[in-house]
């Protein structure tokens, strides 16, 4: 059985992205409070099947990359006084990103 | 589109922490799921049975533990499966309770036989 070809590593350390919203039903492994928000690669873990095709038994594949993604606590909950310093990192898959459409505020310069 | 499940973030209040001891049942519900997801077996993964628990009904996750949610979305998606059905566990579980009340009367003298 020949396997699935590998997706493309998108994204580098450091690259801006933006949580997409799927909008998907079933099981996914992006919660909600990301979605629409803006956060940075800050590692490439590896590549996974897709968790939304492994809950319906589907393992063909392909691979997808997953990525260790870092946002600022403010940036997630902006009507919350948070610390400059404080980051929430998480696993979001490939497909749940796209490239930030300009830098984040602090990056400007 | 938010799950039911998906409840990181919201606001909570104030949380109370309680120690739990890890019940015998809720071991072994965790080794039924271990061996059935394992490599050789690959019966069911645990995304399979995330999925199970995330879509029967708020109500039920609301209301069941957390290793309960794992053992009723176990049963149901290996009933989807057509490997078991619903209606077999019970009566398995019947025999089971059956079985123990007999230890249970053999165990003490005193009790009327």
């Amino acid at each position: 059985m020949s396997r699935a070809p590998l997706l493309p590593v998108r994204f580098q350390v450091g690259d801006a992205v933006e949580v997409l919203d799927l909008g998907k039903a079933g099981h996914v492994r992006t919660p909600h409070y990301v979605r629409h928000k803006r956060g940075e690669i800050l590692q490439f873990c590896g590549y996974f099947l897709n968790p939304e095709a492994l809950s319906v038994g589907d393992v063909s594949g392909p691979p997808v990359p997953l990525y260790r993604v870092r946002f600022r606590m403010k940036d997630l909950w902006p009507e919350e006084v948070r610390s400059e310093q404080d980051v929430l990192c998480i696993e979001i898959y490939d497909h749940w990103l796209t490239p930030a459409t300009h830098p984040l505020p602090e990056d400007t310069p | 589109m938010r799950g039911y499940h998906d409840i990181g973030g919201k606001a909570a209040g104030p949380i109370e922490k309680i120690e739990l001891p890890w019940q015998h049942w809720e071991k072994q519900v965790e080794a039924i799921r271990n061996l059935l997801g394992d490599a050789t077996r690959r019966v069911l993964s645990l995304d399979e049975l995330r999925l199970g628990f995330e879509s029967f009904g708020e109500d039920k996750y609301l209301r069941y533990s957390f290793y309960r949610r794992r053992l009723e979305a176990m049963i149901d998606t290996l009933e989807k499966k057509g490997l078991i059905t619903r209606d077999e566990v019970m009566q398995a579980l019947e025999q089971v309770r059956a079985n123990w009340q007999d230890l249970e009367a053999c165990a003490a003298p005193t009790a009327e036989r």
